[in-house]
């Protein structure tokens, strides 16, 4: 008698606390990368995130065996906006599971919903994420520094470092308490129309930093001169008359409409342009 | 002559941040430490004893670099091996900064093929992984999941990189010595130049919205006309979030009083209903 009241408390889940899901948040952020394979991505740092919290919740080890197994499917997303809120919503679709096996009720959270909600979660979100956090926010951050640099300071190195660092932490950890509390909710939140405004506007301010670099930084200009009856023709002041900075201008728009209509072809645009502004300079038009 | 050398400790010291930061294994912060160029550049200027012109270089190449991150894991190069190698570089052969990101590209290329050969180790290491997720057995998990793939990549990136320093960097750094001043540096230093574009192209591309370009324009023009004023960058990010901030304001009050107007219609319509009853 005593041994089976002893065994169904052990079996009981743990209740999963905001502390837990900070500590599984901090786990993914330190795992990320480190299991990338090419089969699964990214799966193995999501449950390896998750360790601790399933085993608060299957105390059986058939029962957690299954629960690591289920998380190593193919999964791949951002760090922050898709790991923080997928963890999150993960330890609460779990928590419910767990709950369910432990009194023995028809399972509502099977091995397809699990599944079907990471998926489903994953790319979206890695989209926006990382268009924001790599393509927007960390940018911004170097855009500030990178004078810094200019002029030999160590800070220029550390100020984006740090600045992005911390950001990540708190983005994600608050994504995945967000997650937590809402579930599979949370994506609505996420796409919802007050995040949708900030994604605007920082998407602006992402673009007119970019404009300010181009101005400062894209050194394009014409060394070409020839003498016409006694009087010296030097291109690029005659350029400067008309309209200053027009030829960085004319390289970073003519790269932009390469990538927008050839797609994402880094490094054919990088020996691309290696190799006319290379010619350009050895025949000394630039 | 003795500053032609990099000592057995630089290496070694480069190329084991080098392995930190390829193997993932400080984290999520390597995000930005494989991304962007700047603290490697540090590292190296520390190492070198030569933080300021490490950091000017490094500066350099961080503009080529704007942009590149992974969508979906793949990456055309490897910023932060690429600034290992081209800063040693510049450093030996007191190069102009521009002229060391063009050794930079082709060594950050190189890197991206090392990188996908991490991935062919970790596929092998998921193996374990299942047969350890079978069992239970969580410590088995963090090994193969957490330790044994950072020691594959140490194996993979410290002999790699030591090799490029110790033995690779005193001969380029050598051969760009001997040409000094002549036409290839001329070359060397107008791709260096451009090739920030690149970088800066591929930043507005993912941004995205076509039409939002505009904000770029904008501040091309503003930093072109502003150039003799030496504005600082602290100040463009202020006006540029104000310009932001008032551009969503002022868009979000469009469709708040478009959503109101019909409401209203609808309203009085219904009031010369009642009327009519």
């Amino acid at each position: 008698m005593t041994e089976i009241v002893q065994e169904s408390i052990d079996l009981k889940p743990e209740t999963i606390t905001k502390k837990d899901i900070t500590f599984a948040w901090l786990r993914w952020y330190y795992a990320n990368e480190i299991p990338h394979s090419f089969d699964r991505y990214l799966a193995a740092s999501l449950m390896w995130g998750l360790m601790p919290i399933l085993k608060k919740l299957y105390k059986s080890k058939s029962e957690l065996a299954a629960a690591y197994q289920r998380h190593l499917l193919f999964f791949n997303t951002q760090i922050t906006w898709g790991g923080g809120t997928i963890s999150g919503i993960m330890a609460s679709l779990e928590a419910v599971r767990a709950d369910e096996v432990y009194q023995n009720k028809p399972i509502s959270i099977d091995n397809d919903v699990l599944y079907n909600t990471k998926a489903g979660l994953m790319g979206a979100l890695a989209g926006i994420g990382d268009a924001i956090d790599s393509g927007t926010i960390q940018y911004i951050f170097i855009a500030i520094a990178l004078p810094w640099a200019q002029e030999g300071l160590a800070i220029g190195a550390l100020f984006p470092f740090v600045a992005f660092v911390l950001y990540q932490l708190f983005v994600g950890y608050y994504f995945a308490q967000l997650g937590f509390k809402l579930g599979r909710n949370a994506a609505t939140e996420v796409v919802g129309n007050k995040m949708q405004m900030i994604i605007e506007a920082l998407s602006i301010l992402g673009l007119f930093m970019m404009g300010i670099l181009a101005a400062s930084y894209i050194k394009v200009s014409s060394s070409l001169k020839f003498t016409l009856s006694g009087k010296d023709f030097i291109i690029q002041d005659t350029l400067d008359k008309i309209l200053p900075g027009v030829l960085p201008l004319v390289v970073v728009m003519g790269l932009y409409f390469y990538f927008s209509k050839k797609g994402l072809k880094v490094t054919k645009a990088l020996i691309g342009l290696t190799v006319i502004l290379g010619v350009l300079a050895a025949i000394g038009i630039l | 002559m003795q500053e032609m050398h990099v000592t057995f400790l630089q290496a070694a010291i480069i190329s084991i941040w080098v392995a930190m930061v390829m193997s993932r294994g400080l984290g999520g912060a390597t995000l930005t430490l494989r991304f962007t160029p700047m603290m490697t550049g540090l590292i190296v200027g520390i190492v070198f004893n030569d933080i300021p012109n490490a950091m000017i270089t490094t500066a350099a190449i961080q503009l080529i670099y704007m942009g590149v991150f992974s969508p979906g894991g793949q990456m055309p190069s490897e910023p932060a091996i690429a600034t290992a190698v081209a800063v040693p570089v510049a450093l030996l052969g007191k190069m102009e900064p521009t002229a060391a990101v063009a050794v930079a590209v082709p060594v950050g290329l190189l890197g991206s093929y090392l990188y996908q050969l991490r991935f062919f180790f970790n596929t092998m290491i998921m193996k374990l992984t299942e047969k350890y997720a079978e069992e239970a057995n969580s410590k088995g998990l963090t090994f193969s999941i957490i330790v044994l793939p950072i020691i594959c990549s140490f194996a993979l990136f410290v002999p790699f990189m030591f090799v490029a320093l110790y033995f690779g960097a005193p001969i380029i750094a050598d051969v760009i010595k001997s040409n000094a001043g002549g036409l290839v540096f001329h070359i060397l230093n107008v791709i260096g130049g451009g090739l920030a574009a690149v970088g800066i192209a591929l930043t507005i591309y993912v941004i995205g919205k076509k039409s939002y370009i505009i904000f770029f324009l904008l501040a091309y023009f503003m930093a072109v006309i502003a150039k003799p004023l030496n504005i600082t960058m602290v100040t463009y990010a202020i006006v540029g979030a104000i310009v932001a901030f008032i551009f969503v304001l002022a868009k979000n009050e469009a469709v708040n009083s478009a959503v109101d107007q019909p409401r209203n219609n609808s309203n009085n319509n219904n009031q010369v209903d009642d009327d009519d009853y």
